[in-house]
């Protein structure tokens, strides 16, 4: 199968992409951020597009490896009635991006949209909060050959766009999602609103269509619908019936042209894309694709784990950073960048750890204590008594100790009950008040066992 | 006493706000039943803000510009709580909810507006006849058509309802009408004046501006409304020169010197007893120092269609929103024959497999007339000659589409080409007023008003 996406994501901007009003439309009554313009009154014309919103795009575009449109950039109307719709056509720029490439998928064009209102089919009444707020479509050429391709690209494609900062994410995302069969013609399926959904649409429609085909029956062209709730798809219209938009320039906004010096001044401060990050930290701190993938998931992440290289060895620094810190932020519920765990704080409990000043255990207790705290590793180790590993006789000493009190659990041990050690080992610990290494009291007692 | 002149009077304190509301209303309340120049008239509003004027003058506060003086607004641009109907039954129940730019700043210069003017619905004509509250008749030639779109507005000016009026030319309806009422209309060049607020017949063409019965008036409210509007995309960032400065004195010597170009094809389409006041307008202007030079433009035959195909697919494109949904009616459902014939022939050449054809060939014949009309306009300050070719018709004619679009023959050019054209009377055949049209190069809309203040006291 060959499977291509048009995804929509909203820009995160302030105010809409044609007036002043606010995008924050989800945390409004409905209708309260609109004014004449982005209601399309009578009369009504565009404010000048907003500069941040063709910021963001070109941004994208670049991230996306597109070449930039060096022609000028302008708006068409895409005439089509529908009640979300004031004014009757939705602005829709000409390509500002073409031929880029995510991880050996080829993006046809990236472009500008305003997005519509939100028609509530339930009640008849639209809410035009969202009329205006400006949308990124980026077109991929039908290069995803399974359901699983498409998922991945898609996860890939959120990452790019949340390591830009300047879209909204995964929430905001629609996309018609193309897919064609050997012996098929080529299928769009409109209202796809998740990555889950793109997968569960492309799986569908994959069945639906072999099954067609096995039975000798043709697979016409056509555009079908996701039901989310159903995993299905609909026919909605045929090839016959493909709307006509009309597409004219819109003579209400003049054309723009991109300038190098704006273009170059994005590229200069937008940062790498994750993907290629992704790549560099494999070659560059020889990572495993797993790990590198985990460390540059957030941008913020990526960036602290290579301030942290400059002081601690990269291997070490991975593991802690992958394992430990993710387990900590995933456990709050938090980004990296929420957590407000600085760069500092990790160099100076990596540095203790790796100066055996303290105890992995004690590492793990620490770094629990992080998150939006503005306290050193050194002075929670020290508020919570957890400085210091202690000597191998003092190890030693509360290993045989720990022998002592507890024969029957001793008697297991020999027996091959694979707790008794972990009991023993939990006993040593609590006369050392946890600064005994786990690994290295493992060792001491099967040593005094044997 | 012209425009200006009152407006000193009246900042002066010789005649007050108050009077001027009233002696207005009364002739409005008196003619306006016999000419339909205003649909819409709120007398109250009028007269509270005439007594803050006069209050505010009185303690010897500043006051704006156009303090004082009643105006008139096509009802085609928005006005916070009157009905912008743009004469259709689609928006009869429409209340302006926002002031367009132009009317924002004529507030902010006190002006006083009194209501809403006639016109074409939607401003597609040339007559004021498609009007769904009825035509207009014309105060200086009774039982004719007082030309459009923006009818009302001229009446309204040629009866003497009011000082000044605000008009929109898309391909003429500015012009036209002042011509055929013997008053003066100017439309600026494109985007020397905000559009926001406007409605749209076709956004690349429509413009707008003042009506009055002398160029004083024109001026004084050119240089109210004109100027960079930063939430307006096609509005030009210019210098708005002093037009009010510029008018009177020395009126006479202006044309010194001026080169006038003639455009023999523009003669050509025009009606014999119109082109002999047209001579003898440049016959006077050349006597007052004025050098004439004559000019050919070949593309004349191209600028009608052109000018049709443009405007039938950008007013299809700006109705679609009155889908029923928002303003009560649909508007195929209920338009006049003229919009539906617009909005079907726009329908139909957009589509994606005519747009080609039609819509991108009407675009390049367009830079080309531009081209064209720069070639022109190089070596002249201005192109002087008829407004419209022909006289008005009886209100009620029957006319084909076609016999109407002639009436715009004239006048669409300076639309395709953006420049500023202006229109005022050079004379009468039988009566019935002929206009003498002025263009110029663009953002050159002072050397129009000059040249026209000029002409106004050589025929005093
Ligand atoms: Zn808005």
């Amino acid at each position: 199968m060959k499977c291509g996406l048009e995804i929509h994501v909203q820009l995160e901007t302030d105010s809409k992409l044609f007036c002043d009003c606010r995008t924050n439309y989800q945390d409004t009554p409905a209708n309260n951020n609109v004014c004449h313009v982005c209601l399309n009154q009578p009369g009504a014309k565009p404010y000048p597009t907003n500069e941040k919103a063709l910021e963001g795009a070109l941004k994208i575009a670049l991230m996306l490896d597109c070449k930039i449109a060096k022609e000028i950039t302008y708006f068409m109307r895409k005439h089509y009635n529908y009640p979300d719709l004031s004014s009757g056509y939705q602005r829709t720029s000409i390509p500002i991006g073409y031929e880029g490439d995510l991880n050996g998928v080829r993006i046809r064009e990236v472009h500008m949209e305003e997005d519509p209102g939100q028609y509530k089919p339930d009640t008849g009444t639209v809410d035009f909060n969202r009329s205006g707020i400006p949308l990124i479509e980026i077109v991929t050429e039908p290069d995803m050959k399974s359901p699983e391709e498409a998922r991945k690209f898609l996860k890939e494609l959120i990452r790019v766009l949340e390591y830009s900062g300047n879209a909204r994410g995964e929430g905001t995302m629609r996309a018609d999602v193309n897919i064609s069969l050997e012996g098929g013609k080529r299928v769009e399926i409109k209202n796809v609103n998740s990555i889950k959904g793109a997968y569960k649409a492309l799986k569908f429609e994959m069945v639906r269509q072999k099954n067609l085909l096995k039975r000798g029956v043709e697979v016409t062209q056509e555009t079908r619908a996701f039901l989310e709730a159903q995993m299905i798809t609909v026919s909605m219209r045929l090839k016959e019936e493909a709307e006509d938009y009309r597409y004219i320039p819109d003579p209400d906004l003049p054309p723009m042209k991109s300038d190098d010096s704006q273009v170059q001044g994005i590229k200069e401060k937008m940062p790498e894309p994750p993907h290629i990050k992704t790549k560099r930290f494999m070659d560059e701190y020889h990572l495993a694709e797993e790990h590198a993938k985990v460390l540059t998931s957030e941008l913020e992440l990526a960036d602290t784990y290579e301030e942290v290289v400059k002081e601690i060895e990269a291997e070490f620094a991975a593991l802690w950073m992958r394992d430990e810190l993710k387990r900590v932020i995933y456990y709050n519920k938090m980004t990296f960048m929420e957590s407000e765990i600085t760069t500092s704080q990790i160099i100076e409990l990596l540095q203790m750890l790796k100066d055996k000043e303290i105890t992995t255990k004690a590492g793990q207790r620490i770094i629990e204590q992080l998150p939006q705290s503005s306290k050193s590793p050194r002075s929670i180790a020290e508020e919570m008594g957890l400085v210091g590993i202690v000597n191998e006789d003092e190890v030693l000493n509360a290993a045989k100790k720990a022998i002592e009190e507890n024969p029957t659990t001793v008697e297991d041990y020999h027996q091959g009950k694979k707790a008794a050690m972990n009991f023993l080992v939990g006993q040593v610990m609590k006369l050392t008040r946890g600064k005994a290494e786990p690994g290295n009291t493992v060792k001491i007692l099967r040593d005094l066992l044997s | 006493m012209n425009i200006l002149e009152k407006s000193e009077l009246i900042k002066n304190q010789e005649f007050t706000a108050r009077e001027n509301v009233e002696r207005f209303s009364e002739i409005i309340e008196k003619k306006n039943p016999q000419i339909n120049a205003f649909l819409e008239i709120n007398k109250e509003q009028a007269q509270k803000k005439a007594l803050e004027i006069d209050e505010r003058l009185k303690n010897g506060e500043e006051v704006g510009k156009l303090a004082g003086l009643v105006i008139g607004i096509k009802s085609n641009i928005n006005v916070e709580d009157f009905t912008i109907s743009a004469a259709s039954p689609t928006l009869e129940n429409y209340l302006g909810s926002y002031d367009a730019t132009v009317v924002k700043r004529i507030k902010a210069e006190d002006g006083i507006i009194i209501g809403m003017t006639n016109m074409d619905e939607f401003a597609a004509g040339s007559s004021t006849e498609s009007s769904y509250y009825g035509p207009t008749n014309n105060p200086a030639a009774p039982g004719l058509i007082p030309g459009g779109s923006s009818g009302g507005s001229a009446a309204a000016i040629a009866a003497g309802m009011c000082d000044l009026a605000l008009g929109s030319d898309t391909g003429g309806s500015i012009r036209n009408p002042a011509s055929h009422c013997g008053v003066i209309g100017f439309k600026p060049t494109y985007g020397a004046v905000s559009r926001q607020g406007l409605l749209d017949l076709a956004m690349s063409l429509d413009q707008i501006g003042p009506f009055a019965g002398d160029t004083s008036g024109i001026a004084l409210m050119l240089e109210s409304i004109a100027g960079l509007d930063p939430q307006e995309c096609t509005s030009m960032e210019w210098e708005v020169p002093p037009f009010s400065n510029l008018v009177g004195e020395n009126a006479k010597e202006t044309l010194k010197g001026m080169k006038l170009g003639i455009v023999k094809q523009f003669q050509e389409v025009t009606d014999r007893p119109i082109v002999k006041i047209i001579e003898k307008s440049i016959d006077q202007m050349q006597e007052m120092g004025a050098e004439v030079v004559e000019l050919s433009f070949d593309y004349i035959d191209l600028c009608l269609p052109t000018y049709y195909l443009i405007n039938y697919v950008e007013l299809f494109s700006a109705t679609r929103k009155y889908d029923g949904r928002k303003y009560g009616s649909k508007i195929e459902e209920v338009c006049g024959e003229e919009v539906l014939r617009r909005i079907h022939m726009g329908s139909y050449i957009s589509q994606k497999e005519f747009s080609g054809k039609y819509y991108k060939k009407a675009l390049q014949a367009r830079s080309l007339i531009r081209k064209e009309v720069t070639r022109l306009l190089k070596d002249v300050d201005l192109l002087v000659g008829p407004t419209v070719p022909k006289l008005p018709h009886k209100v009620g004619s029957t006319l084909e589409p076609l016999e109407m679009y002639a009436y715009d023959v004239l006048t669409v050019m300076a639309n395709l080409a953006g420049i500023p054209a202006g229109s005022l009377k050079a004379g009468e055949v039988k009566g019935v007023p002929v206009g003498l049209q002025m263009q110029g190069k663009p953002l050159e809309d002072a050397k129009i008003i000059q040249a026209m203040d000029a002409f106004e006291n050589l025929n005093k």
